[in-house]
């Protein structure tokens, strides 16, 4: 239960932190303008050096997934999207994992069914709470640009007009707002609802749920609860987006708790298991080749050995050999 | 079995139609509107500004479900729920609603059926 209650207290204070900095303290341009661009400039600062420091990591082997038919006679036909021979088969692999989560749908569950026997079964639930958050949060940010760009580019509208298609209640509801929560939820009973799950679950796997939450929760009690003054936000995001140190004008606190924590999540990600983000592009076993059969790979590590055969040893110790009465190959 | 299914499915369809025309028959005539008195806002500026948006959508649905028009402020003045109460100040400038709107990206859909005052001669 502890590492339950760590990660939610620790984000319920990083929720109070800025609202009684804000109310009650009056740290606007501390919350509002020093710590997103710390934020924003540590995240990308180690999002890169992650990027980077495992873009140098050696990767000397083709490691060949097996579970396509590779390239190889030419009435043997090939699998070329799991079984990848050129890049593009390759990308397509990639991108069908970071767009459709295709290693996640095949997912199975194993589990002890009507007395001893362990029964396998297809379990799509994870791949598709995970589907509907993920897209739900690209969705999100990607509605956000209303407020850094003073003219949002075309698309942004049209995804805004889809998002609030019901039409119902004013601000208009978003479709994604309920899914993200639902889906959030989703995860959180995952991992609580089944035993193996409560024991391989982290704090750290906790932490990022309840972050989530904690920026939708606060994102959309702005909107449809608490309003918020809509101007000094957007004033305020622009003058982020120009690099300007102006002081921002008079905003609700709530909008500070959505911002701090979005700001905690920058600087969680790098740090965390959030950088699956980048991660997944570079993934081996998802953008390698399987070219094993059609080229041949060669270790780059690997040194010139120096080779000593039994007939060289035998030629170095013939007399030694031959006072103690040991059997010899070469007389 | 399925026969059956359809059955309740088509049956609850009529009655809940029906329930609808019965309904239908008893809504009042529109009460008289208020007066329009455009002396002073119905709230302050800050409320407005945060809350505008559902004081309409409240007008909207009151007015039109209930036959309700008549919006009485918290000082006890009573307005007319129609969208020229707020024009009748607000519209020296055609680009009242439209500025901040624009700004924030927020596309009302008041225009929808009321003509907007960018569009008005």
């Amino acid at each position: 239960m502890k590492k339950i209650m760590l990660p939610l207290a620790m984000v319920a204070v990083l929720a109070l932190v800025p609202f009684i900095g804000v109310q009650y303290a009056g740290l606007d341009y501390l919350f509002g303008v020093v710590i997103p661009y710390a934020a924003a400039a540590l995240f990308m600062a180690g999002f890169v050096y992650r990027m980077v420091d495992w873009l140098r990591r050696p990767v000397p082997y083709n490691i060949t997934s097996t579970c396509g038919q590779e390239k190889s006679l030419d009435w043997i036909k090939q699998d070329r999207i799991e079984s990848p021979s050129k890049p593009w088969h390759a990308a397509v692999r990639v991108l069908s994992e970071v767009l459709l989560f295709r290693s996640l749908f095949r997912n199975n569950k194993a589990e002890f069914r009507n007395g001893p026997d362990l029964a396998y079964g297809s379990s799509k639930w994870l791949w598709l709470g995970g589907l509907v958050f993920h897209w739900s949060m690209l969705v999100i940010v990607v509605r956000h640009a209303r407020f850094f760009f003073a003219m949002p580019p075309g698309f942004v509208d049209v995804l805004d007009q889809m998002d609030s298609f019901f039409d119902i209640t004013l601000p208009a509801f978003y479709i994604t707002d309920a899914l993200v929560l639902l889906a959030i939820t989703f995860l959180f009973v995952r991992r609580m609802a089944d035993a193996k799950m409560r024991i391989i679950s982290l704090p750290t796997d906790y932490f990022p749920l309840f972050l989530l939450g904690g920026i939708v929760g606060a994102g959309v009690l702005m909107r449809y609860i608490a309003k918020v003054d809509v101007m000094p936000v957007k004033d305020q995001m622009l003058r982020l987006m120009s690099f300007s140190f102006d002081p921002p004008g008079e905003i609700g606190a709530l909008f500070y708790v959505h911002l701090f924590l979005v700001c905690v999540l920058l600087l969680y990600f790098p740090f965390s298991k959030l950088m699956h983000m980048g991660a997944i592009f570079l993934s081996p076993t998802r953008t390698m080749l399987n070219n094993s059969r059609e080229k041949m790979h060669v270790n780059p590590w690997r040194q010139p050995m120096k080779i000593r055969t039994y007939a060289e040893y035998e030629d170095d110790y013939r007399e030694k050999m031959k006072k103690a009465k040991l059997p010899l190959e070469k007389e | 079995m399925t026969a059956a299914a359809l059955l309740i499915v088509v049956l609850a369809g009529v009655y809940a139609f029906r329930h609808q025309e019965s309904q239908a028959e008893k809504v009042a005539a529109p009460a008289p509107s208020a007066a329009v008195d455009s002396s002073a806002c119905i709230a302050s500026k800050e409320f407005m500004k945060a809350n505008h948006m559902r004081v309409l959508d409240e007008w909207r649905h009151s007015s039109v479900r209930d036959g309700n028009r008549v919006h009485v402020a918290p000082d006890g003045r009573k307005i007319d729920k129609s969208l020229n109460s707020c024009l009748n100040c607000h519209s020296n400038n055609r680009m009242f609603c439209f500025n901040c709107h624009m700004y924030a990206n927020v596309k009302p859909n008041c225009w929808n059926c009321h003509i907007s005052p960018m569009e008005a001669p």
